[in-house]
């Protein structure tokens, strides 16, 4: 079993799909239970990959390799999994501020989430206020994740939160914003409860957020 | 006077900063000072002349030293060739088309109250602001995908397609040989035109999933750069090459160290030995982002003039000239934002580095990327007239 395991784990970390997804029907026939190979397989090999990107020693190409590798180990699972075991940490609405069509970062931040147990609903980039506001209302939402590439949009960022105190919506979300141009100093500044430099952190800055 | 600060023509005072030799002297280059096409737009509305679209009378506004860079080529992205350029001294999206020849037909698919969907002329498919058309847009499509898309996009790659080149080539290579300006040609990098042909999260998987169609690539930029250099050099007086990465952001490089060594250093080597082993040894890169782990890789292939050094993602002249010294020539990492905040902070932010970058030589002072609509003119100028204060220079006319 716990070979299965570990080599699953290196799968995900090395981003070896093709490994994993044999691997993880492999551990199904042998009679390992779908919620083990998840949390004892898959998410200790991306979480090891974090753990090297935010030590310097993995880069973007093996974010996304690692990824992809998690997520079709994920779907090989999903038949046997519970709604509850999947994107149970949370669900994060992730989108670039209006007049900014930038959505590279917001992709990755989405990808980096949805890989470490978040759901992530994307409203796509150049999002004006109100849709931000309409998608809490009407979702599930603990967290808005803001993303800005320039310094002409990152001050859209308080326009969102403004919108969401208009709404009287902003006490039933947190809000966490990253970007080129963004500093702990400006979230600060603007309310935001996290900030994230990268995809990484902002998986570790959602955790903190939900206190998981 | 100061041998330093004595009047010298601009060619050989740019290669005299370069080598360190002009302590002190402040250069403000045009080049390094590019603004988006909406920031030009914000400053006649703030009271500049309208003729400061015009690069010429920008420059003699701003009393900018100009570097010319050689777009009559087509080398690069930064196409002045293209009709829907708005002028060649602003910065748009339009700008960023890959080198190929003939660029492709710009084709308006769907549009709605606040989007356009269109083709562009390098063959994606783009979402752009309909209310900031000039920045950048959603890419929502690239022209290569795979070795069949590459192989028939590659035949628009070709250094020797007469397009390329100024028709009156003798008379081109006259006007620019003649020039007091520094010249300085431009070509591309190895990852960054490769991300603007198949768009960044496709290259990044490619790099594992198709290493071979990768080095491909890599190898036609190679090919092409090197047809147009061996061309230029033995017709033009060129003082310096650029080339165009955008291979970094916030914390650090897209792409690890190893995986530049490995796909990038070989090609980077082949050309730069061929540009300094004709006398070009001013390399100049830009990438945005986090270089500090590129620098290394770069000045081991002789790239040594990286720009911008952007303040948000941790760059730090100071820093860099310290573990450095003359082997890197710098420009950039005054922080926009302090330019956008005010004079204190404009202040605070210049002279907390300027005078030290400048007194050890081969610095050239500018903000840390191209300029944006939220600096105010006023602060702009502010700024400007600080450097020319630091340099001893008169201040900018009213």
């Amino acid at each position: 079993m716990a070979d299965f395991l570990g080599s699953i784990a290196q799968g995900v970390e090395k981003g070896d799909d093709k490994q994993v997804v044999e691997l993880a029907g492999k551990a199904l026939e042998s009679g390992l239970a779908a919620r083990d190979i998840l949390e004892k397989g898959l998410v200790p090999g991306i979480q090891a990959l974090g753990q090297r990107f935010k030590d310097g020693t993995a880069y973007l190409p093996e974010i996304l390799v690692s990824c992809r590798a998690m997520n079709r180990g994920v779907e090989v699972l999903k038949p046997h999994l519970g709604d509850a075991d999947i994107g149970n940490k949370g669900t994060v609405i992730v989108g670039t501020v209006e007049g900014d069509m930038h959505d590279i970062g917001k992709n990755l931040v989405k990808l980096m989430l949805e890989s470490n147990g978040f759901r992530v609903e994307d409203l796509g980039a150049d999002v004006v206020p109100d849709v931000f506001v309409n998608a809490v209302r009407d979702g599930q939402a603990d967290i808005v994740a803001l993303s800005a590439l320039l310094t002409m949009t990152m001050v859209e960022m308080p326009n969102v939160i403004g919108a969401l105190k208009e709404a009287g919506l902003r006490d039933k979300v947190k809000i966490l914003i990253g970007g080129a141009p963004i500093t702990r100093q400006f979230a600060d500044e603007i309310g935001a409860e996290g900030f994230a430099e990268d995809c990484a952190s902002a998986v570790d800055e959602a955790a903190r957020l939900m206190a998981l | 006077m100061d041998k330093s600060k004595a009047p010298m023509p601009n060619r050989e005072r740019f290669l005299a900063i370069c080598r360190g030799e002009r302590p002190g002297d402040v250069s403000v280059i045009d080049w390094l000072h590019r603004c988006w096409a909406e920031t030009v737009d914000a400053w006649i509305e703030q009271g500049a002349p309208r003729d400061i679209k015009d690069q010429d009378s920008m420059n003699r506004y701003f009393q900018f030293d100009h570097l010319h860079g050689l777009h009559e080529i087509v080398s690069e992205h930064n196409r002045s060739d293209l009709k829907e350029i708005a002028s060649a001294q602003t910065m748009g999206y339009y700008h960023i088309t890959p080198p190929i020849v003939p660029v492709y037909e710009i084709k308006v698919l769907r549009e709605d109250e606040r989007h356009r969907v269109e083709t562009t002329f390098g063959g994606s498919t783009v979402e752009i602001s309909k209310e900031h058309p000039w920045r950048m847009p959603r890419f929502l499509d690239r022209p290569v995908k795979d070795w069949a898309t590459w192989k028939e996009y590659k035949k628009r790659l070709d250094p020797d397609t007469p397009a390329r080149w100024p028709r009156d080539w003798n008379a081109f290579t006259a006007r620019i040989n003649s020039t007091d300006a520094p010249v300085m040609l431009l070509l591309e990098g190895y990852f960054g035109v490769l991300r603007e042909w198949t768009g960044m999260e496709s290259l990044l998987y490619m790099f594992y999933d198709e290493p071979k169609l990768v080095e491909d690539m890599m190898d036609q930029v190679l090919h092409l750069s090197m047809g147009i250099a061996r061309r230029v050099v033995q017709d033009l007086r060129i003082d310096c090459v650029r080339f165009w990465e955008d291979m970094a952001y916030k914390t650090g490089p897209l792409i690890s160290p190893e995986m530049f060594r490995k796909f990038m250093l070989p090609r980077y080597k082949q050309i730069t030995d061929f540009l300094r082993s004709n006398g070009i040894d001013v390399l100049h890169v830009d990438s945005d982002g986090n270089v500090d782990e590129l620098i290394p890789l770069w000045l081991e292939v002789g790239v040594n003039f990286p720009w911008p050094l952007e303040v948000a993602a941790g760059m730090d002249g100071v820093a860099l000239r310290k573990k450095y010294g003359k082997d890197l020539i710098l420009g950039g990492n005054i922080d926009k934002r302090a330019i956008i905040k005010g004079k204190e902070a404009t202040r605070e932010e210049v002279m907390s580095k300027v005078p030290y970058l400048l007194e050890t030589g081969g610095y050239f002072p500018c903000l840390d990327h191209v300029v944006p609509p939220d600096v105010p003119l006023e602060n702009f100028r502010y700024y400007l007239n600080l450097l020319r204060e630091i340099g001893g220079q008169e201040k900018l006319p009213e």
